[in-house]
């Protein structure tokens, strides 16, 4: 039997294993969860900037479902061998993430790069994720 | 610089922090332990007239806590919890809470948090849509070869179904998740999707003991969703996402 869960990059394995959680995770897992301190504390707290990260969640809109239309057509020129077969391999190898170009096209894309600019602005730092703007930010990893 | 105390989370009034762990601010600085009774908070000086959080501000909190979690139990707090200096959490913080901070910490004795997240491979998933729903198929069919500035109500329609099986999926998934490592975990918590591909977001808190049992579960679940959806899993962790601040 082999090792169950190895590291990311072990190949081979079914499942990733990143060794630390990237800032896309922390920003998942520390601003919104834990014990919120005013709820104990009503005094001597201290006011502070706190950059703050908006539109997190997954809203389904007409990006989005502009999106979907967009990619299901690529699984038709997939499927009938068409085309376009090339491009549509070439999107599927990152795994999903071939749509990022698509979404740019979006006509509500002005004001959602605008707030989507303050978040990856946070995300400069993290390696190599992929740009796209959306409605959401995505904190996808590759 | 004013300066103001930030507190990471709430750990056993034993606990040392070796003296090389450093917490937020730039430069970032020591992180030391207030103790009153049976527990203690993680605490680090920072500048109040400075902005916290930069992206190093929030990996450095989280990841304290992550090292932490690995040793002893921790009640992690929400990133920016500051009070005005030591004192005040000592004497507004620990004093008034120890009896429910100590429950808290020997209930997690022994427990940490992993979370899981998966997503579908999407022309897996998009092909399987169109195979079982045939409003999708049918739409799809109506609007192959035409430009992408045609049909914008068409398209808005089968993204809408598509969005909708998707979000379906999501939730039978999840559930699948949940019930399958339900025998190796203590608690699960379900997060919001990060991203519309998601196929499931789960936390879950599992004793320590059985934590290669947990890994194992894991896999076979990504083993069973191969082709189709791939997990990332993280971990272990503080857990965050089961300490609720009583109301």
């Amino acid at each position: 039997m082999t090792t169950a869960v190895q590291p990311a990059g072990g190949g081979g394995d079914v499942i990733d294993r990143p060794s630390g959680s990237s800032l896309a995770d922390v920003v998942d897992t520390i601003l919104d969860k834990g014990l919120v301190i005013d709820a104990y504390v009503r005094v001597s707290l201290v006011g502070i900037e706190v950059l703050t990260v908006d539109a997190r969640i997954v809203v389904a809109s007409v990006d989005t479902y502009l999106r979907f239309a967009e990619a299901v057509n690529r699984v038709d020129l997939a499927q009938t061998g068409g085309k376009g077969l090339p491009e549509v391999l070439e999107d599927t190898k990152g795994g999903g993430h071939g749509m990022a170009k698509g979404v740019a096209k979006g006509a509500a894309t002005g004001a959602i790069e605008a707030a989507g600019d303050t978040v990856r602005r946070l995300f400069d730092h993290d390696d190599n994720r992929p740009q796209r703007s959306s409605q959401h930010v995505d904190r996808g990893e590759g | 610089m004013s300066t103001g105390c930030y507190i990471y989370g709430i750990v056993n009034a034993d606990v040392e922090v070796l003296p090389q762990a450093r917490g937020v601010g730039d430069p970032p600085v020591p992180v030391e332990v207030v103790s009153r009774g049976d527990v203690g908070a993680l605490v680090s000086d920072v500048d109040v007239d400075e902005t916290l959080g930069r992206p190093e501000d929030l990996l450095a909190h989280e990841k304290l806590l992550d090292a932490v979690v690995v040793d002893t139990p921790v009640l992690p707090l929400r990133f920016g919890a500051l009070m005005t200096d030591r004192d005040a959490v000592v004497q507004k913080l620990l004093e008034p809470h120890q009896d429910e901070f100590a429950d808290a910490l020997s209930e997690l004795a022994g427990r940490v948090q992993y979370a899981a997240r998966a997503r579908y491979f999407e022309q897996p998933l998009l092909a399987e849509i169109l195979a079982e729903n045939a409003t999708a198929a049918d739409l799809a069919g109506q609007l192959r070869g035409r430009g992408a500035d045609e049909s914008l109500d068409l398209r808005q329609q089968l993204g809408e179904i598509v969005s909708r099986e998707v979000e379906a999926r999501r939730q039978v998934d999840t559930e699948a998740l949940i019930q399958a490592l339900s025998p190796v975990t203590v608690a699960s918590a379900v997060r919001p999707p990060t991203h519309e591909e998601d196929s499931a977001h789960v936390a879950f808190l599992i004793d320590t003991a059985r934590e290669t049992e947990f890994q194992d579960a894991v896999d076979d679940i990504g083993r069973r969703w191969e082709g189709r959806a791939r997990i990332r899993l993280l971990g272990p962790m503080a857990p965050y996402d089961f300490v609720v601040t009583a109301s």
